[in-house]
């Protein structure tokens, strides 16, 4: 430091300059850096806690001036202090203010909640026993009409015969039904569709499946109310419509298959993976002309490409900040809900990702080989044929891999803001409260990660 | 059959890294060039087939103006110059077969080449080459598995296989540790042997001495000496070097004794 330059500040002097602003009294001292990092963080801890606005905490910054201006004297003493000092007070305030902020109650963590949620997702919802459906059904009609005929609530299946007794009723009434030719000594539940489709549970308080079990000539006779929302739906509630009573019978015959969500988490892993396909292999052609335009030792030339690289990195960087999540969401509203959303987030993300890591290849090419070939007498094209591209195709096929298996992390995400594959799926079983397929989503996710991971990082260790 | 003319280059950032050099090179020679790092051998080697096109002079081979050929005209004498490169300059990530197929891209129908399609005969000529430096085993494996010294023999197989009639020699062992330094110079010795002229450059005494049949000297991109090796002794050789000489050339001949 330059001796001649030191201020004849005295201690005192220098302590209420620091008093005033915080770190002035350094700053007069030439200890620039200290003063402007104690003014900046005495600042910014000061408007934190000004902004949180629980006085405890003026505390922090309090100490930390108090310290300051403790600095500043013992500065213009030539002595220094410990820095140690007001890191401590304000990683305290900052540290305690987020704990409050955050709102960390354990209690919230209930034990019961999260066994309602994950006792179900420990029996995954993938596959099922395989199973034989006998089904058998009869109308009945709802109400009964005044003026017209009614006719018999009565079906004949091959042997099978189905009915109700009366033919007609009205919501809440008493009806028998009754189905013969079934299987013998097998549970038949016995359920109700309306007009319009709606299936509704004939047990409980209308709220549980009515389970009767046959005789030894599989007959089943039980008595029934008509549920009281099957007119719900009907604009005339005096119109006499045709519903039906379904009698369904369950045997196992050996074996297992996909359950329907089952189908459901195969059918969005695929998607899933193929979204990630697609928006890698669309990026990779956009990734690598790009990547050429932000190669430094390309573009460092003249003035001109100069500046093209730096407003190619700039671009680059700036998408690369945005999370694919956040450009999924912009997409959905563009292009609505679907694959087709995500495909477009993933690929604006993977472009600007890629083409970073290309440029970077492009940069680090080693000159000596492309040398070497111009000495043989090799042509321009065959100097990129020989010296440039076997240098550049496996750091590229590597990173594209790599990029492949960050893309189905990312669409599982995407999924779940309308981008289409598993996420779409995932989000509305959480919603609706099916955790057995949420967990046999979880079990297709991880699978499908870990695979690709396994297998990414392998084909990168052989390539790099 | 070569003959090097008043050759200058200036560098766009204003170093003068050839000053006026003229000197002539005669079939079947082992030519030595010796000088500082920095010195301007580098430059000279690369201004003889243009890789470095020269700011002034001429360079003519059988009495053909290589400075004033056009670029398919210098792409064919490019193919008869074989050239053997300090850091090897081998394609890591290829193999040692398409490296030294790669020698003979000069002679080969450009689009065939660049399907990656070779003939049969240049294929048994690369096999050839890599037996005549005896790695022929290695063909298959990736040339960046190879130790400094096979890849250097990597190297004189791809120069090989353009059947030069000169081998441009840029510091050929510098890389390389003084037991496999004597290794690589037989083997342009050998060539040498056969009719092959060599430009060589080089760092240690002793190995001119060696291998030289005559030796020329650069100092600051101006040729100070022309002659054998057996004129070059302490005085020469501190004259060539300048004052701190004297370590760089006792510690060379204890490495390398």
């Amino acid at each position: 430091m330059n001796l001649k330059k030191i201020p004849q500040v005295s201690p005192l002097m220098t302590g209420i300059l620091s008093l005033l602003i915080p770190g002035l009294g350094q700053f007069f001292h030439l200890h620039r850096y200290r003063g402007v990092a104690i003014f900046l963080s005495t600042g910014l801890l000061s408007g934190m806690v000004i902004w949180y606005g629980k006085p405890i905490w003026y505390l922090a910054p309090a100490a930390i001036w108090l310290w300051n201006i403790w600095d500043a004297i013992n500065i213009a003493r030539n002595r220094k202090t410990l820095i140690l000092i007001p890191i401590l007070f304000g990683l305290a305030a900052a540290y305690g203010i987020g704990w409050q902020m955050v709102g960390v109650d354990f209690k919230a963590a209930s034990l019961e909640r999260a066994a309602a949620v994950i006792r179900p997702m420990l029996h995954p919802d993938l596959i099922q026993t395989r199973q034989e459906l006998n089904r058998m059904w009869t109308p009945i009609y709802v109400p009964c009409s005044a003026t017209e005929t009614i006719p018999p609530a009565r079906r004949v299946d091959g042997s099978k015969v189905a009915f109700a007794t009366p033919d007609c009723a009205g919501v809440l009434e008493t009806v028998i039904v009754s189905a013969s030719g079934l299987w013998p000594n097998t549970d038949t539940t016995i359920w109700w569709e309306t007009n319009i489709g709606d299936d509704k549970p004939l047990g409980g308080n209308e709220n549980k499946p009515l389970v009767v079990r046959s005789d030894d000539k599989g007959s089943v006779t039980t008595v029934i109310h008509v549920p009281s929302t099957v007119l719900i739906a009907q604009p005339d509630p005096n119109l006499m419509l045709e519903h039906r009573i379904y009698f369904d019978q369950y045997r196992p015959l050996g074996g297992i298959e996909l359950s329907t969500n089952g189908g459901f988490v195969l059918k969005g892993m695929l998607e899933s993976i193929t979204m990630a396909l697609m928006a890698t292999t669309l990026s990779i052609f956009l990734a690598i002309p790009i990547s050429f335009l932000a190669a430094r030792n390309l573009m460092s030339g003249n003035p001109i490409t100069l500046v093209i690289y730096v407003i190619t990195r700039t671009i680059l960087n700036f998408v690369r900040s945005i999370e694919a999540l956040i450009i999924a969401i912009v997409f959905v509203i563009i292009v609505g809900l679907g694959p087709f959303a995500g495909v477009l987030a993933l690929t604006i993300h993977s472009v600007a990702a890629l083409a970073k890591l290309f440029s970077e290849v492009i940069e680090g090419i080693d000159p000596g080989p492309i040398e070497a070939i111009r000495a043989t007498g090799g042509n321009w094209l065959q100097v990129v044929r020989y010296a440039v591209i076997p240098q550049i195709i496996p750091p590229f096929t590597a990173f594209t891999i790599y990029r492949w298996d960050i893309n189905v992390r990312s669409s599982i995400v995407i999924g779940m803001v309308g981008g289409g594959g598993i996420g779409f799926y995932l989000i509305q079983w959480i919603q609706i409260n099916q955790m057995g397929a949420v967990g046999a989503a979880f079990i297709a996710i991880a699978i499908v990660v870990i695979t690709l991971d396994y297998f990414s990082a392998k084909v990168r260790e052989r390539m790099v | 059959m070569l003959r090097i003319l008043n050759l200058s280059k200036v560098y766009p950032g204003g170093t003068q890294a050839l000053k006026n050099v003229s000197f002539e090179v005669k079939e079947g020679e082992f030519l030595v060039v010796i000088g500082l790092s920095g010195s301007g051998k580098s430059t000279l080697l690369r201004c003889i087939n243009r890789l470095i096109e020269p700011t002034e002079g001429k360079v003519f081979w059988d009495d053909m103006d290589v400075t004033a050929a056009s670029p398919s005209e210098l792409r064919h004498i490019r193919s008869r110059i074989g050239m053997v490169f300090q850091q090897f300059n081998l394609v890591k990530r290829s193999s040692v077969m398409s490296n030294v197929l790669s020698g003979r891209l000069g002679y080969v129908n450009p689009w065939l080449s660049l399907l990656g399609i070779w003939s049969p005969a240049d294929r048994q000529r690369a096999i050839k080459a890599l037996e005549r430096v005896g790695i022929a085993e290695k063909a298959a494996s990736r040339a960046d598995a190879l130790s400094g010294g096979q890849q250097q023999r990597v190297g004189i197989a791809r120069a090989l296989m353009q059947e030069p009639r000169i081998i441009l020699a840029d510091e050929p062992v510098a890389s390389l540790d003084p037991v496999l330094s004597h290794s690589i110079l037989q083997y342009l010795e050998q060539l040498n042997k056969e009719g092959q002229t060599v430009i060589c450059s080089l760092h240690f005494l002793d190995l001119v001495h060696r291998y030289a049949t005559r030796v020329i000297a650069l100092k600051d991109g101006e040729l100070v000496f022309e002659g054998l090796p057996v004129e070059i002794d302490r005085a020469k050789f501190k004259e060539i070097y300048g004052e701190e000489a004297q370590e760089v050339r006792s510690s060379s001949f204890e490495t390398t004794a």
